[in-house]
């Protein structure tokens, strides 16, 4: 039997670690998602776009940030499996690849799960700063929700990330929240781009003009979007079966949120038109209306 | 005849301009809202200190023109990168050279009264702008009391009259100082 020496053996796991298929050295991605303001759905679009990315076939490892708080695990109905936490791994108590929990259907999909009974001191800014250079050997994409607010739990999602996604909803208090976050990401150097993701619009309100359109809050922040998504009364049955939306084929949350994914990875998707006018005048408007979109 | 027509001309205008003020939406009224409360946060400019421009504006202005100084506007509004200060006043008329003059008169005398150092801060200010805006009452004024007014130096001032003037008033600003 041949033996090689240690050294070969350590650089050919070395190799197989840090390259994919055709030979380049894989470096994940590390996007952070984050809102200031609570409730607009940071963990439910993290939840998603994990999904779709996963679906797309990308290694995708999600971080929940928020200790003490968390709630990514029963958005993706995996609450029952955790043994290990993040702070399990900062205090050297498990490897970090032992607390990394695979989701049920896709196994693609990561989850480092938050400690519950702890506060946001029991992890530092240069601890996830690790855990993230070190995830992004393996993954395509590391995801890390954040938590509300802008204290540290904030400064440390944001620690080991490259980019940023911005959730907000037309309200005034999210958007005055999402403008202060931009404010501080434009502050940190790591921080390459962030995009803005529009949670739960609601076309019949736009319409109307009593809520705030998808321009309006773009234009008020001047800041590039990445998704737009509809309110959807689908989002709460999927959290309360713990199956994130973007496995519903039929759902339009979901398939906005598979959107966000390929816009992602890279793909030139347009935004849906959220506006279900299925009237013969409104079929016409909707053809006028996107001969018009075409020209912007 | 007539003033029927015109009664039910300015009744139906009116009718349709109340309407028109009733109907800005809720989406403008956050918008608006927003863009002030957003202008705030980014510049760090509080509502007290917005409200004090606003009046040293007004004074400044009031010499003149006479206009609706509780209808003016000053706010802060963004287009793309770059933010603006807009001031929209509703002028009512413009004053004449006389009122002007009166009124130019009354603010010295306003801060001859008052304490000096302070005082010199914000009549530079005003009298900068009092510089390009109005320059033969500048010109008589800053020649008739020329020890109190050591800020004369504004760019706009390119007449030859008034040039002389502006050395004179380095020349004393700086004994001052």
């Amino acid at each position: 039997m041949l033996t090689y020496p240690q050294k070969i053996l350590d650089n050919l796991n070395k190799i197989n670690y840090t390259t994919n298929i055709k030979g380049e050295t894989m470096s994940g991605r590390v996007i952070v998602i984050t809102s200031g303001k609570g409730g607009v759905g940071k963990t439910t679009t993290n939840a998603n776009i994990g999904t779709a990315l996963a679906r797309a076939g990308k290694k995708v490892v999600m971080i929940d940030t928020d200790l003490g708080l968390r709630n990514l695990d029963l958005l993706l109905g995996l609450e029952n499996r955790i043994v290990y936490t993040i702070v399990d791994v900062v205090e050297e108590r498990c490897k970090l690849k032992q607390a990394l929990v695979k989701d049920k259907k896709n196994p693609n999909l990561c989850l480092l799960a938050a400690a519950q009974t702890r506060d946001k001191s029991a992890v530092t800014e240069e601890q996830l700063k690790d855990i993230c250079d070190t995830l992004k050997k393996d993954f395509d994409f590391i995801l890390v929700d954040c938590p509300a607010g802008i204290e540290q739990g904030f400064q440390n999602a944001v620690a080991g990330a490259s980019e940023a996604i911005v959730v907000t909803t037309p309200e005034m208090s999210a958007v005055r929240d999402a403008d202060r976050i931009i404010g501080l990401l434009e502050a940190k150097e790591e921080i390459k781009s962030y995009k803005l993701l529009l949670n739960r619009v609601r076309p019949n309100l736009v319409k109307s003009n009593d809520m705030m359109s998808v321009e309006d809050v773009v234009e008020i922040l001047s800041a590039d979007l990445i998704g737009i998504i509809p309110e959807d009364t689908g989002i709460i049955t999927s959290t309360n079966k713990g199956e994130p939306i973007v496995n519903d084929e039929k759902s339009l949350a979901g398939k906005a949120y598979r959107n966000v994914a390929r816009r992602i990875i890279g793909e030139d998707v347009p935004f849906l038109n959220l506006e279900e006018d299925t009237s013969v005048m409104g079929k016409v408007k909707k053809f006028f209306s996107g001969l018009m979109g075409k020209e912007k | 005849m007539n003033e029927i027509f015109t009664n039910l001309y300015n009744k139906v205008l009116g009718f349709f301009r109340q309407t028109e003020k009733e109907e800005t939406s809720a989406k403008d009224v956050a918008c608006n809202r927003l863009r002030v409360v957003l202008m705030q946060d980014r510049t760090n400019l509080t509502p007290e200190l917005m409200e004090r421009m606003r009046k040293e504006l007004v004074e400044l202005l009031s010499k003149y023109l006479e206009m609706d100084k509780e209808a003016l506007e000053l706010n802060l509004e963004q287009d793309g990168d770059q933010v603006a200060l807009m001031l929209s006043i509703p002028v009512i008329r413009a004053k004449d050279e006389e009122e002007i003059q009166k009124a130019l008169e009354e603010s010295e005398q306003k801060q001859e009264n008052s304490s000096e150092e302070a005082q010199e801060n914000s009549e530079e200010n005003e009298c900068s702008e009092t510089n390009g805006e109005n320059e033969e009452a500048e010109k008589e004024d800053s020649q008739a009391t020329n020890d109190d007014k050591p800020d004369t130096e504004a760019p706009e001032t390119d007449e030859q009259n008034n040039s002389e003037t502006t050395d004179e008033d380095a020349k004393s600003k700086k004994t001052k100082s």
